[in-house]
């Protein structure tokens, strides 16, 4: 799930001509009614997204990126020329890049539910005038994906050359292949599940207990600015270390301490390094994060599970038109490479072409933002290859 | 054309005059994905090859080939009795950890299991050790034992009391001289560079 804490600032937009430049998000608009695979509905919705690089005559040569749990729409470029970081994926995306906006139409959008444009918990009810709140809609992946979909339709895609995602991210590019087979031709998924495991479960379960125990929380019911802030800061913290790993935090933090801890081991006051990053890490999201948003994605991810959803996941990916490759990384433990070799395993077992690729890493799951050429030659050849050859694996 | 690569394309026709067209291939030890290529040029297979290295890997997805990288006996206990039409170890069997398991394996998820190899027995082969008495060094096993993956001197004597001690049927085989063209069926233990086998339970 992308650290969008942790990009490392770069220099400005406009004296770097692998960027996209300076980026602005735009809204879409659907004024029907959308029903959620719960069977609520919402009269309509707004997403809010980014483009880069031009929609082709044929409208076939765009690439959708699905965002993971605390990302957003804005995954390359700056919004402003003197922006500290760019979009959180920019080291993949751009002019000349493994994702090259110079042949690429790239589209991301903040998903349904969530809390950066697009219409979730925090937006105003038009019947009460009063956020949402908690009688939001349950939101599921398919929901998100459907959304999505109405506004690639809005844009004019004909198909999708490719979706592209992580995390959550991943499990929306699994779902796009199997909603819409004929439309997407390249799945790109890393670090992902096709089911949510009970670790996975049960570190949401956490955050969510952090949120709805903060007597603020208020059953769902405040305003943006005095949420249980304390909650969320908790949730995003406990969250923080399982996008990690022991290794890379060992690296980063060790037991160095803190400039200004007196010496004075007898305290709770922040001593090490890493209690104070994730002190920051949990303030710094609380900013720019809403803590219902957080309850309804987590749940959306628990219902992740796409064995039981079709009955079994051959039969899940039985419409799979697209070619798809998966990337694991080794240090990942949220999303182990075992639940990404699974995907694979699936996808050959219902006779469809897939490839599974598994970069050594120590940096945990946060792994596929990582700048690696090795990373970006793989993406490259497998948006860039001319047609793959045109073979039934179901025969 | 140098030698070695004359080799392989032979090798390559012959396992392409082997496989039936449009069916579905397993690769063991795919490398750079180079015969399912040709393969899926030639016969329009269904390939999916698997190797250890995400470098080869890379250059499987950028020839078209689909590839899986990991350990191929994992990887073959995750699909069902006869999924696939053909596997194929191509110059693979010798570097196996346990080759035994791997043929079994091979068989199980195969209707047929192609292995290709190079016969240690041949004259040149066993001179070249008799006189030099170092490790084998040719055009084909180009490295000394330190920089080299641990591989068995498998011969074509031994791979065949291999298939008969386990009850594996020999379906087809092909013996091909030192220069693994022509055709040598005489005494092929002594006479033969290369060794094809196509197997079946």
């Amino acid at each position: 799930m992308p650290d969008l804490d942790d990009v490392p600032a770069g220099a400005p937009a406009v004296a770097d001509p692998g960027s996209v430049g300076v980026v602005a998000s735009r809204d879409f608009v659907h004024a029907a009614p959308f029903t959620f695979q719960s069977g609520q509905s919402l009269p309509g919705f707004t997403l809010r997204y980014e483009t880069y690089g031009e929609l082709n005559a044929a409208r076939d040569n765009a690439i959708l990126i699905c965002h993971a749990l605390s990302g957003d729409h804005h995954c390359a470029g700056r919004h402003a020329t003197d922006d500290r970081k760019p979009g959180w994926w920019d080291n993949l995306i751009g002019p000349g890049k493994a994702v090259d906006t110079r042949r690429f139409f790239v589209i991301c959008s903040n998903c349904l539910g969530g809390c950066v444009g697009s219409t979730g918990p925090s937006s105003v009810n038009p019947a009460t005038g009063r956020p949402y709140g908690i009688a939001f809609p349950f939101v599921t992946i398919r929901d998100m994906v459907r959304a999505q979909k109405l506004l690639l339709d809005h844009l004019g895609v004909a198909t999708l050359h490719a979706a592209i995602g992580g995390s959550m991210g991943g499990m929306q590019v699994l779902q796009w292949g199997i909603e819409y087979p004929g439309f997407v031709r390249r799945l790109l998924a890393m670090a992902t599940t096709s089911r949510e495991g009970a670790q996975a479960i049960a570190f949401n379960e956490v955050g969510r207990q952090a949120i709805m125990q903060d007597p603020a929380w208020n059953q769902g019911d405040y305003v943006r600015e005095a949420g249980p802030r304390t909650g969320l800061a908790i949730a995003r913290m406990m969250a923080h270390i399982t996008y990690v790993s022991d290794a890379s935090m060992d690296r980063k933090f060790g037991r160095r301490k803190k400039g200004t801890a007196n010496g004075d081991a007898y305290t709770f006051d922040i001593q090490f390094e890493v209690e104070s990053y994730l002190r920051h890490q949990g303030q710094s999201f609380i900013n720019r994060f809403d803590a219902n948003s957080y309850l309804y994605i987590t749940r959306a991810l628990d219902q992740f599970d796409l064995a039981h959803a079709y009955g079994s996941v051959e039969t899940a990916f039985a419409p799979v038109q697209a070619e798809t490759l998966v990337v694991g990384f080794t240090s990942d433990w949220l999303f182990p490479p075992e639940q990404n070799r699974a995907i694979v395993h699936a996808l050959l077992r219902a006779g469809k072409r897939a490839t599974y690729a598994e970069l050594a890493t120590d940096l945990g799951h946060d792994s596929f933002l990582l700048e690696s050429e090795d990373l970006y030659a793989l993406v490259r050849s497998f948006l860039e290859r001319e047609a793959a050859v045109l073979v039934d694996f179901s025969i | 054309m140098p030698k070695l690569v004359e080799k392989r394309t032979v090798d390559m026709q012959i396992i392409g005059d082997w496989v039936e067209p449009r069916t579905r291939v397993l690769d063991l030890g795919c490398g750079r994905g180079t015969l399912l290529g040709y393969l899926a040029q030639t016969k329009e297979v269904a390939g999916i090859g698997v190797d250890l290295d995400f470098h080869r890997i890379t250059a499987c997805v950028q020839r078209g080939v689909t590839a899986y990288q990991g350990d191929m006996l994992a990887f073959m206990r995750e699909f069902p009795d006869r999924f696939f039409d053909r596997v194929i170890c191509s110059r693979t069997v010798q570097e196996l950890d346990d080759p035994t398991a791997v043929i079994l394996e091979a068989l199980r998820v195969g209707r047929t299991l192609t292995v290709g190899f190079v016969n240690h027995g041949f004259w040149k082969n066993r001179l070249a050790t008799l006189f030099r008495g170092r490790k084998l060094r040719n055009q084909v096993y180009t490295t000394e034992w330190f920089e080299s993956r641990p591989a068995n001197p498998v011969t074509i004597a031994d791979f065949e009391h291999f298939c008969a001690a386990k009850g594996i049927r020999i379906a087809r085989r092909a013996h091909l001289a030192g220069n693994w063209r022509s055709p040598r069926r005489l005494c092929p233990n002594l006479l033969a560079g290369y060794a094809l086998y196509d197997l079946t339970r």
